[in-house]
């Protein structure tokens, strides 16, 4: 059957477990199925060495066991067979789990004859052997590898090149955009009748004017500032205006949208751009009403957009800024998008189509470095000598010196600048020559190949990649570097916490929880409009604004504190939040502008778990679906997975059931045995959110049943939980180490692009203690995964050599 | 230059206007195949500000004699070269003179109502209507026949970089003006980036791969497989390229050699003749590759005011154009400026005719009509009677090496002739209020 329910769900599971399977019969399943990324399950192997100490025996007798019992099906190493069960036997079940399930059902075609101390030999066995992530990485230690810059590695390391022009904003200055009101229209210092911070552009002026003292018919209005871009991709701009108009964006001149004059009736002017996250662009907006013979509009004037992924609305006050910020640059080209099947994006494709988005990005490059950068740095050097062309070589080589992360050595200078600027008399030409070998160089597309550097360089090297996705481009940092002062842990340790705070950081930040919530997958949410009337896309577009700023305060607030994520009974809301979830939503007294900080739920709020955003997202229709909120809690907050449903489903029709509720359905529809191997995982976790309905409004009844929202966890370690709501399942994830390691264990993954393992095998326990030791400080987390990239790659690269 | 047995000759002895027999008889164009398989090319040449009629407008209708002081330049092309004295802007509504004298000009209808405010009348916007140059070039890229990689190329010689009335001769229709390009580096990327890129590409790679080998020593063993595979695929594309190259190299005839340019020559004032001579030979260069068969080449803008210092003259043109005819100083001045205006012209003509019709007979302006054309008909009037309508070249059945007046007729009409001309008659072009006439009548002789 052509079931919705379970493509959906697999929409929530890693790309490469979501194939049908063959299998022979659905009680072979080995219930949970790994989390770690395939390349340690792929060769696992029983290691040669036998198993010392006192349960040497028993895993003696299960490999005996299994070498008659297993094999034929699942491979002498757990690997598995084809046309048997090819799936390799991997995961996160502990031994008992593992043994009841053998005397439940293996071998297939007599469970009976391996029950249990068999059973559990035979478990102790497979555990050891190769099932446990413990087994994988004994077996296959990961190693760091190897990785070409990703697509956004590509566009930060450019954004930071172009930034040798003017440096880069630490964005801390008071929100929304400087304006200067004049009367008459234009610039004129004996005019200004206004100056304030405007927090938001949304003006309606009328044919009043926008002050007193300044005619309705003649002003002109300087809005300056920048705008502060959350997430890398494609941004539109919509300005309407009944006025002339004209928007710059990214450097003095760089206009984007040129409404110059006014003409006719046309109102409405679009542009849309490929947009840098974690950068700051300067922007200016200026406003022509100027005087006429005959008749005037009125004047308004609105500044929109659509991020990536959202619906159009005025930009925010928190992403305008009003102070003068550096010329930012972001490259338009586009970027073949990176494997992500490792859970995190991998630079490790190699093929025609990213060569040839290497030219184009190098071109792209070239002109701007040519029309913007170059003539600056000649007006700035106009005394220095010039001879032999010296000028532009050394404006070519501070940017290639960046680009390729160290300084450059005689040879290396005169093949990639001295030779390229001699062949070409035409500077622009040269410039283009100079970037476009430099930017298809190894030694810019591959940031780890640096060992010819100094240690503090390639310290400097991996904290940018690290935190900002980049090379080491603002001036500290490289005197730093050079200076040798990036050498020891300490060091290493206080530049990251320098660089922390970092916009680039905070955008690769709210990547990483956007994945940690699974919010980067999830599709357009709409409800049922009878049902839900009012839920419509500019409801959900707040509660992507509400959620997105509830994470950023709880990241970047001094604590910083992992817990509030799950447990914060406050959120940030809106008055149209407000209006549709009733008083909990209601803004703090004093609170003002289009975000606020909201009263407190102590009942029924519980940071992210309970956002409307998340329960709507994780629901049908009409309906909740516990098994989307359960799948999303096994597999993103406590890290385990679950292998893929056994066949695709539909869930059963609300319609069908009138007198069932929600859990009473899913109950009935999951009870076969086969299900609930899984099901009884998932079920139980998405049950404890019945209180929170499709669009994430709490109630206590559903069909005039009370609801019961009592559910359990057996976790890593085999304890059980059980907990009766919502409120009990948020109090154990704040101190279940299964939720700390899945927390620290991606974080690591987005911020390093590499296995945790590759670092040391118990380096991932280490790290989750040190989280819990800091008081679950995010910000002290990325410190230290900075510090672990910094230090230990340079471990492995000097013994590589 | 003519085929001996046209269309335009046939439908002539039939009685009936090219215009009215495409509109009336939907006549295939295939039906006269060695006209349309002749390319016919137009260029816009814009200069501001009005001339001085006295030296610009030959005294009598017919056969072209002695050329005038500014029109001297084009003696060498005198056989070839009509001048149409007579048609006038008449186009109203809002706007200043140099506003509807510019953005009237190849629309052919009025402004928007807007808010820029000129030195008088009510204030406007943009065009209301498409531009010729652009209608033709739309007409051209519908049909696979006359289809070119860029359709049209709008040139422009130190045009203010502020878009407004004053700045856009060309329109892509209503509401939308298109910018005119005038730095020569930009134009060239335009034209020949992309080969350009590959042939600086194809330079580099050998360079790179040889230095991946250095760089490979820097890493395990296990992690080189990487780089090879990497490296292996930069020498492959270096291969390909080469011989993607080698093999344009071969086919490359002298329509397709990418020009030559000056290098770091900066895009100001004092340097417009330098420019100008490279914009020309883009613009030539262009044709002759068959990249478009239309162009338009915008000296400055309306009110321009360009400095020519080269020619001893300190003041900007439009504050010349102000003074009255009885200042002789500025008078003797205008006419100067007004001639290298016209010496732009006849370079533009000298190359076209120098450089043979790529796989056809003649030289590229017996294909090719040049309109010389201007905002005003005299600078201090301010009048859009008698526009300079100057046309030098062939291939559209005109008949050149005279003078034409007309009795105060509307441009519109002009516009018609010369689209009809070009292959794609209309039944009016612009505002239909001034094109009640009909295209001009005895341009063909």
């Amino acid at each position: 059957m052509y079931a919705p329910c379970c493509l959906t769900l697999k929409a929530l599971m890693k790309p490469e477990l979501c194939s049908p399977r063959r299998k022979r019969s659905p009680a072979i399943c080995w219930g949970i199925a790994s989390a770690l990324s395939l390349v340690l399950i792929t060769k696992a192997s029983f290691a040669q060495d036998a198993p010392r100490s006192a349960e040497d025996e028993m895993l003696r007798r299960g490999a005996e066991i299994y070498k008659v019992s297993c094999v034929s099906c699942h491979g002498d190493k757990g690997q598995g067979v084809e046309g048997a069960y090819p799936d390799p036997l991997v995961g996160d079940s502990t031994t008992g789990e593992l043994a009841s399930l053998i005397t439940d059902t293996m071998p297939e075609e007599d469970p009976e004859s391996c029950v249990g101390e068999d059973a559990e030999a035979v478990a102790a066995y497979v555990h050891y052997a190769f099932y446990s992530e413990a087994a994988q990485i004994r077996n296959r230690p990961p190693r760091i590898t190897l990785a070409r810059l990703t697509a956004e590695q590509l566009r930060q390391s450019i954004s930071d090149l172009y930034a040798r022009l003017d440096g880069v904003s630490n964005g801390d200055q008071e929100h929304g955009l400087s304006a200067i009101y004049f009367k008459g229209d234009g610039w004129n210092d004996e005019k200004k009748a206004i100056e304030r911070k405007d927090p938001v552009i949304d003006f309606d002026f009328g044919m009043d004017g926008p002050g007193e003292g300044i005619e309705g018919n003649d002003f002109y209005i300087h809005w300056s500032g920048a705008i502060l871009v959350p997430q890398s991709g494609r941004y539109e701009f919509v300005v309407r205006s009944s006025s002339a108009f004209k928007l710059e964006f990214g450097n003095d001149g760089r206009v984007l949208i040129d409404n110059g004059i006014q003409s006719g009736d046309q109102t409405e002017f679009r542009k849309a751009i490929h947009l840098t996250g974690g950068r700051i662009y300067p922007v200016k907006l200026e406003m022509f009403q100027r005087k006429r013979k005959n008749d005037q509009p009125p004047a308004s004037i609105h500044l929109a957009w659509v991020p990536p992924g959202g619906t159009e609305h005025t930009v925010p006050s928190d992403n305008l800024l009003s102070d003068w910020n550096p010329a930012a640059f972001s490259l338009q080209t586009k970027l073949p998008a990176d494997d992500r099947s490792y859970g995190y994006e991998r630079g490790t494709a190699i093929n025609r189509d990213w060569d040839e988005s290497t030219t184009a990005a190098a071109l792209e490059f070239a002109e701007i470095a040519t029309s913007e950068m170059w003539p600056r740095y000649r007006r700035q050097h106009k005394d220095d000598s010039d001879e032999n062309r010296a000028r532009l070589k050394a404006f070519l080589s501070d940017i290639i010196q960046v680009a390729f992360r160290g300084e450059l050595d005689e040879s290396t200078r005169k093949v990639y600048i001295d030779e390229q600027v001699n062949a070409s008399p035409d500077d622009g030409e040269a410039i283009k020559r100079v970037l476009l070998i430099s930017l298809k160089s190894p030694r810019f597309l591959y940031p780890q190949l640096d060992s010819d550097r100094s240690a503090s360089m390639r310290s400097a090297n991996r904290l940018a990649l690290t935190l900002f996705d980049s090379l080491p481009s603002d001036q500290w940092l490289i005197d730093r570097a050079r200076g040798g002062h990036l050498s020891s842990e300490d060091e290493i340790r206080q530049a990251a916490t320098q660089m922390v705070t970092d916009p680039r950081v905070r955008s690769k930040t709210m990547g990483m929880l956007h994945e940690w919530l699974n919010l980067s997958h999830m599709a357009d949410i709409t409800k049922d409009a009878e049902t839900f009337p009012g839920f419509e896309p500019a409801l959900v577009n707040d509660l992507r604004l509400s959620l997105n700023k509830f994470l950023n305060e709880v990241v970047w607030s001094e604590p910083s504190d992992f817990r509030q994520l799950l447990q914060a009974k406050w959120t940030i809301t809106s008055d149209r939040l407000a209006e549709f979830y009733g008083d909990t939503w209601k803004p703090l007294d004093g609170e003002h502008g289009q975000l606020k900080r909201s009263v407190d739920d102590a009942a029924h709020r519980h940071g992210v778990l309970t956002h409307p955003l998340l329960m709507s997202g994780f629901s049908y229709h009409q309906t909740t679906s516990p098994i989307h909120r359960g799948v999303f809690l096994i597999r993103n907050i406590l890290g385990r997975t679950l292998r893929p449903p056994n066949a695709a489903f539909s869930p059963l029709s609300p319609d069908l059931h009138p007198d069932l509720t929600t859990r009473e359905r899913v109950s009935l529809q999951t009870s076969p045995e086969s299900c609930q191997v899984c099901h009884a995982k998932i079920n139980g976790l998405g049950f404890a959110f019945e209180n929170f309905d499709a669009v994430g409004r709490y109630r206590d009844t559903e069909r005039n049943k009370p609801i019961d929202a009592a559910g359990s966890y057996l976790s890593r370690l085999g304890e059980e939980i059980s907990f009766q709501n919502a409120s009990e399942l948020a109090d154990y994830l704040v101190s279940s180490d299964d939720c700390h390691r899945a927390f620290v264990d991606r974080a690591f993954k987005h911020f390093v692009k590499q296995p945790i393992a590759a670092y040391g095998a118990d380096r991932l326990d280490q790290l989750t203690q040190k989280f819990k030791d800091s008081g679950y400080n995010i910000r002290n987390l990325l410190v230290e995964i900075a510090v672990i990239a910094a230090t230990q790659d340079q471990a492995q690269s000097r013994q590589d050599t | 230059m003519k085929s001996l047995y046209s269309r335009r000759d046939f439908l002539a002895k039939l009685g009936i206007s090219a215009a009215a027999a495409n509109l009336v008889l939907n006549l295939p164009s295939l039906g006269w195949a060695s006209e349309s398989l002749r390319k016919k090319r137009m260029i816009f040449v814009f200069s501001p500000n009005g001339v001085i009629p006295d030296h610009f407008w030959p005294d009598e209708a017919g056969a072209l004699g002695d050329l005038k002081r500014i029109l001297k330049p084009l003696d060498p092309f005198k056989s070839q070269t009509l001048t149409l004295h007579g048609v006038c802007n008449k186009i109203k509504g809002d706007g200043d003179g140099h506003m509807r004298g510019i953005g009237c000009l190849l629309t052919g209808i009025e402004l928007f109502p807007g808010d820029v405010q000129g030195g008088s009348d009510t204030p406007a916007g943009w065009s209301q209507g498409i531009s010729l140059d652009q209608y033709l070039k739309n007409k051209f890229q519908e049909n696979p026949e006359t289809q070119t990689r860029f359709g049209s190329l709008e040139f422009g010689l130190m045009v203010p970089d502020r878009a407004d009335t004053w700045t856009r001769l060309s329109y892509a229709g209503p509401n939308q003006p298109v910018a005119p390009i005038d730095d020569p580096y930009q134009m060239f990327d335009r034209l020949y980036g992309q080969t350009k890129n590959r042939e600086l590409l194809a330079s580099v790679l050998d360079d790179l791969s040889e230095d991946f080998r250095k760089v490979e020593k820097m890493i395990s063993a296990e992690d080189r497989r990487m780089l090879e595979e990497h490296v292996s695929m930069v020498r492959q594309v270096e291969k390909e390229l080469k011989s993607e190259l080698k093999r344009s190299k071969e086919k490359a005839d002298i329509g397709h050699a990418v020009p030559n340019l000056p290098a770091n020559v900066e895009d100001k004032n004092d340097n417009m003749p330098e420019v100008s001579r490279m914009q020309i030979e883009l613009l030539v260069n262009s044709f002759a590759a068959d990249f478009a068969r239309i162009a338009t080449y915008q000296i400055t803008n309306s009110v321009g005011g360009a400095k020519m210092k080269w020619l001893d003259i300190d003041e900007g043109h439009h504050e010349l154009s102000h003074e009255p005819d009885t200042n002789e100083g500025a008078y003797e001045k205008l006419i100067k400026i007004n001639t290298w205006y016209c010496e732009q012209v006849a370079l533009l003509a000298k190359r076209l005719s120098e450089t043979p019709e790529p796989g056809g007979e003649g030289s590229l302006l017996d294909n090719t009509t040049i309109v010389w054309t201007n905002e005003l008909g005299k600078g201090n009037s301010h009048t859009r009677d008698d526009i300079p309508f100057v046309l030098v070249g062939g291939g559209i059945g005109f008949q050149t090496g005279r003078a034409m007046k007309f009795d105060n007729v509307s441009h519109n009409r002009l516009l018609m002739s010369l689209a009809e001309a070009m292959g794609h008659p209309q039944a009016s072009f612009g505002n239909p209020d001034y094109c009640g006439d009909g295209a001009l009548t005895g341009l063909s002789g």
